[in-house]
């Protein structure tokens, strides 16, 4: 990393530094160029500390990049050797270390059964076969049939967000538009015979989504954190979370375009892929940091699991009794529900369910977009 | 007004706010780039306050939007008097003037009802426009703040295009309950306001009851930033802060005072258990 010392000018550092921040990650458009160059004309640069303050209103957009654009500024902008670590750079390569592993598991690769055929979808062709890949367990996609589900997924999102819009736009009239039934009416002396309405306007939901990523969850969750991805890009509101014995956030990884790429940050920024699943704890740290500034009562949240908890039963029933209490509708979707015979007897999954308002299946694409229904009757 | 952002500070205090050199800043910057200010925060940390000190320490009024869901144009901008135009259309009947004339009269600017953000762009004296809790409305009205936040300016099809003769100082405050769009932010400057630290919470508590011993005022702080890190529905915020402080200023030597008047500090009875169990377990009956 450059320092502004390196720089033949101090408008030329300026915008070095500029571009420093953009390449970190930070949203700065010509805009916020001008605004810095305004800034350090307002002499506000002849005292680091306050110039520090200024370049922050200016480029950081969330309180969590704060940290690393002030080790990105005092880097540039400090004397040279003075002692601050770059935690970002630090933090990044020792989680690319640690994580091979895991993001091998993550991507789908680290323990599936090679040589694998699709059972259901390895003999069909063209549409009956895109049909048959909608039904195919998870568990029992081949390669191939994976990549064409991915195309397949794509367009079958796409389309189920346009048609829960336009269901919605149908769903009700707009209120009566006075300024416009005045006019309509004007020559029939003021007298509002003819009513104008407003376009109707759209009830919206939030929907919340949990992902269970723990080891017993593998061979599901790598596709349905494709499905998320897809979600969060046709949908506006989505936000979710990944967890095993701990829980993160990954509503930001998700924004990427690029799926892989959207795929790649997740799986270098969760530490904890295949481990094991304390669903009940997880939920309570969800509760007591998330759950206010995320569930309301147009929050929709679903929980992506097998439900194969190690933890207490008490406190997944508890934790779930309390998201259920903030949220329109609570719905739990289960990969292990799709297998014949299946009963939700272990004891998390029955902690669970007294909470749940919807209990489906997740274990294939059919199973999936089964949640246009439940939308769109929320 | 003023020549470096710490010149605030002093000024500020005179008017009886309490703000640090990082805020400082920030409204320094607001004032020489004329860009609105995105305060966020979790809620009573002093984001509203903000706003209330730009307008005392400008001395201009304050408007005030409060955002809602389904707040839309009719509420936020404009409106037309439909009564006085239905008046008008009766007084007009059997007269000379044609349907068109008819129309350009009732909507002409007498019939027009100013809300918030008209009111602020089309004064010709300098506004502070508070938009609060933005993060409540719509994406929509969100999407339509866009053009007055870049341009100040506002668009009514009947009169045309309305342009701010004196730009309004905005502040605009979300509590994160969604996220807002990159293309409001990116219009914006933006500050996190935290809960205040120890020492700042001291001084806020000073400025309201300047009575106060230094020891409990001290005291009171401390048990706050206590409270603050314990599992709760509603952390106190800064005005929850002086209301105990008032109310254990009722109570003197009086040495349960502070767990009598918990209920200025804690909205809800399992709040107070958990602080009662937690802090005060030696006072509970």
């Amino acid at each position: 990393m450059r320092h502004y010392t390196d720089y033949p000018s101090f408008s030329e550092a300026l915008v070095g530094f500029v571009q420093q921040a953009r390449r970190a990650g930070f949203s700065v458009g010509i805009q916020g160029s001008k605004d810095t160059v305004a800034a350090a004309l307002a002499d506000l640069w002849l005292d680091r500390d306050i110039f520090e303050h200024a370049l922050t209103a200016l480029m950081v957009q969330d309180p969590a990049e704060r940290e690393s654009f002030s080790t990105l500024y005092r880097r540039f902008w400090r004397q040279r050797g003075s002692a601050v670590s770059d935690k970002r750079t630090y933090r990044n390569k020792k989680t690319v270390v640690k994580k091979g592993q895991q993001t091998a598991v993550m991507l789908g690769r680290g323990k599936t059964d090679e040589g694998r055929q699709s059972e259901g979808a390895k003999t069909a062709t063209g549409a009956s076969r895109r049909e048959q890949i909608k039904h195919t367990d998870f568990r029992k996609l081949s390669l191939p049939d994976s990549q064409l589900l991915d195309e397949l997924s794509e367009k079958l999102i796409r389309e189920m967000s346009l048609r829960l819009k336009r269901r919605r736009r149908k769903a009700k009239r707009g209120r009566v538009d006075i300024a416009q039934s005045i006019r309509r009416n004007l020559q029939r002396g003021g007298m509002i015979l003819d009513l104008a309405h407003t376009a109707p306007k759209r009830e919206k939901f939030r929907l919340l989504i949990l992902l269970d990523i723990s080891g017993s969850m593998d061979k599901y969750s790598f596709y349905l954190l494709k499905f998320l991805w897809a979600l969060r890009h046709h949908f506006a509101q989505v936000e979710a979370f990944a967890f095993s014995t701990k829980l993160m956030r990954i509503t930001d990884y998700l924004l990427a375009k690029d799926r892989e790429w959207s795929l790649h940050l997740v799986s270098q920024y969760v530490t904890h892929w295949s481990s094991g699943t304390k669903i009940g704890e997880c939920l309570r740290t969800f509760n007591e940091q998330y759950a206010k500034r995320f569930l309301n009562g147009k929050t929709l949240t679903i929980v992506l699991s097998d439900g194969l908890d190690t933890g207490e039963p008490q406190v997944l029933a508890e934790a779930m009794e309390k998201i259920k209490l903030r949220s329109k509708k609570l719905i739990w979707l289960n990969p292990l529900k799709g297998m014949s015979g299946y009963q939700p007897i272990q004891r998390g999954m029955k902690a669970a369910l007294p909470a749940v308002q919807h209990f489906g299946s997740a274990h294939n694409f059919a199973s999936l977009l089964a949640l246009e229904n439940i939308l769109a009757d929320a | 007004m003023v020549d470096h952002p710490r010149d605030f500070i002093p000024l500020i205090d005179e008017l009886g706010y309490v703000i640090e050199e990082d805020l400082a800043t920030v409204l320094y910057l607001m004032m020489k780039l004329e860009k609105p200010l995105l305060l966020e925060g979790n809620p009573g940390v002093g984001k509203t306050q903000i706003a209330y000190l730009l307008s005392d320490l400008l001395n201009c009024e304050l408007i005030r939007l409060q955002c809602y869901e389904g707040l839309d144009v009719n509420n936020a901008i404009y409106e037309w008097n439909y009564q006085k135009q239905l008046l008008a259309i009766k007084i007009h009947e059997g007269g000379d003037k044609s349907a068109s004339e008819k129309e350009r009269l009732i909507f002409g600017e007498e019939y027009l009802l100013r809300r918030p953000l008209l009111r602020a762009i089309s004064s010709t004296k300098t506004q502070v426009l508070l938009i609060d809790e933005i993060d409540r409305a719509d994406e929509e009205f969100e999407a339509f703040l866009l053009e007055v936040l870049s341009d100040f300016q506002i668009s009514i099809p009947e009169l045309g295009t309305i342009r701010a003769q004196q730009k309004p100082i905005v502040v605009l405050t979300s509590n994160r309950t969604r996220e807002l769009s990159d293309a409001l932010k990116r219009r914006c400057l933006y500050h996190w306001v935290d809960y205040p630290s120890m020492e700042k919470e001291l001084k806020i508590i000073k400025k309201h009851l300047p009575n106060l011993e230094r020891q409990l005022a001290e005291q009171i702080a401390t048990y706050v930033q206590r409270i603050r890190k314990l599992q709760l529905d509603k952390l106190p915020g800064i005005a929850e802060t002086i209301d105990w402080a008032r109310g254990i200023a009722l109570f003197p030597n009086d040495e349960a005072a502070m767990y009598k008047s918990l209920a200025c500090l804690l909205k809800s009875e399992s709040d107070r258990q958990v602080v009662a169990e937690a802090i005060f377990s030696e006072n509970v009956p």
